[in-house]
């Protein structure tokens, strides 16, 4: 090994973790995935937007069965006319 | 050695901390694997590494500064100078990903070249043109400012 390799050696010596590295991989362990709480949180939203988006469903259709239970009154109303006017 | 390889890689102790605590989750998650202590350490060390890899190329942000273009130090340190360990530090800091690890792992972790080459998962070949080409560039740059010469 020569002088530049063990100057290499001195510069790049192991350095340590600050004081109390191993409680927080326990920490961690412990915690449990943070990805598990990110699916848990996409989870809701989609869920939710899921349930808004068959609500707003729901409304839609109620509206446009009452649009055609006042169409279909007018037009009776209409016919009922129209045969006045016949006879 | 998982937070020295990933701090003298990365230069980023908050990153590096981050970094070695995956490798030891990760290998929680994988003790049923494990053979014997020197399968542990060869394990480690190439997770470590992979992870290592992989936080600088998420991170994006170490400068992109060549060998060649690292500012030289006003005063000329000598071997043996603590100035000329953090000045070799910087140098390594500037070397492309794979050469730095291979740099890191022959040095800090006084791994042959095969060893590296199984750890890194690269031609033994590849691993030995890091090495000697790291070396030059690292001999040039010090000699043209007359460190080394004794």
């Amino acid at each position: 090994m020569d002088w530049l390799e063990q100057e290499l050696a001195d510069a790049l010596a192991r350095k340590e973790p600050a004081a109390g590295f191993d409680g927080r991989v326990r920490a961690r362990l412990h915690r449990g995935p943070r990805w598990l709480a990110a699916a848990a949180a996409v989870l809701v939203v989609v869920g939710g937007g899921e349930a808004w988006r068959q609500y707003r469903g729901e409304l839609a259709k109620e509206q446009v069965m009452t649009a055609m239970r006042i169409a279909g009154s007018k037009l009776n109303r209409v016919q009922v006319q129209l045969k006045g006017t016949e006879q | 050695m998982v937070f020295s390889v990933a701090w003298h890689f990365l230069h980023d102790r908050g990153l590096a901390e981050e970094t070695a605590q995956d490798v030891f989750l990760s290998l929680h998650r994988n003790l049923a694997d494990i053979e014997t202590p020197a399968h542990a350490a060869f394990w480690l060390r190439k997770v470590a590494v992979q992870r290592s890899i992989d936080a600088a190329r998420k991170r994006q942000r170490r400068p992109q500064v060549p060998l060649e273009d690292v500012a030289e130090p006003s005063v000329r340190p000598a071997p043996g100078d603590p100035m000329l360990g953090g000045m070799l530090r910087r140098l390594i800091a500037t070397l492309p990903e794979m050469p730095r690890m291979a740099m890191i792992l022959r040095y800090q972790e006084d791994l042959d070249p095969a060893e590296i080459a199984a750890t890194m998962g690269i031609p033994l070949g590849t691993v030995k043109s890091h090495i000697q080409r790291s070396l030059g560039l690292l001999r040039e740059k010090l000699e043209r400012r007359g460190v080394g010469e004794r």
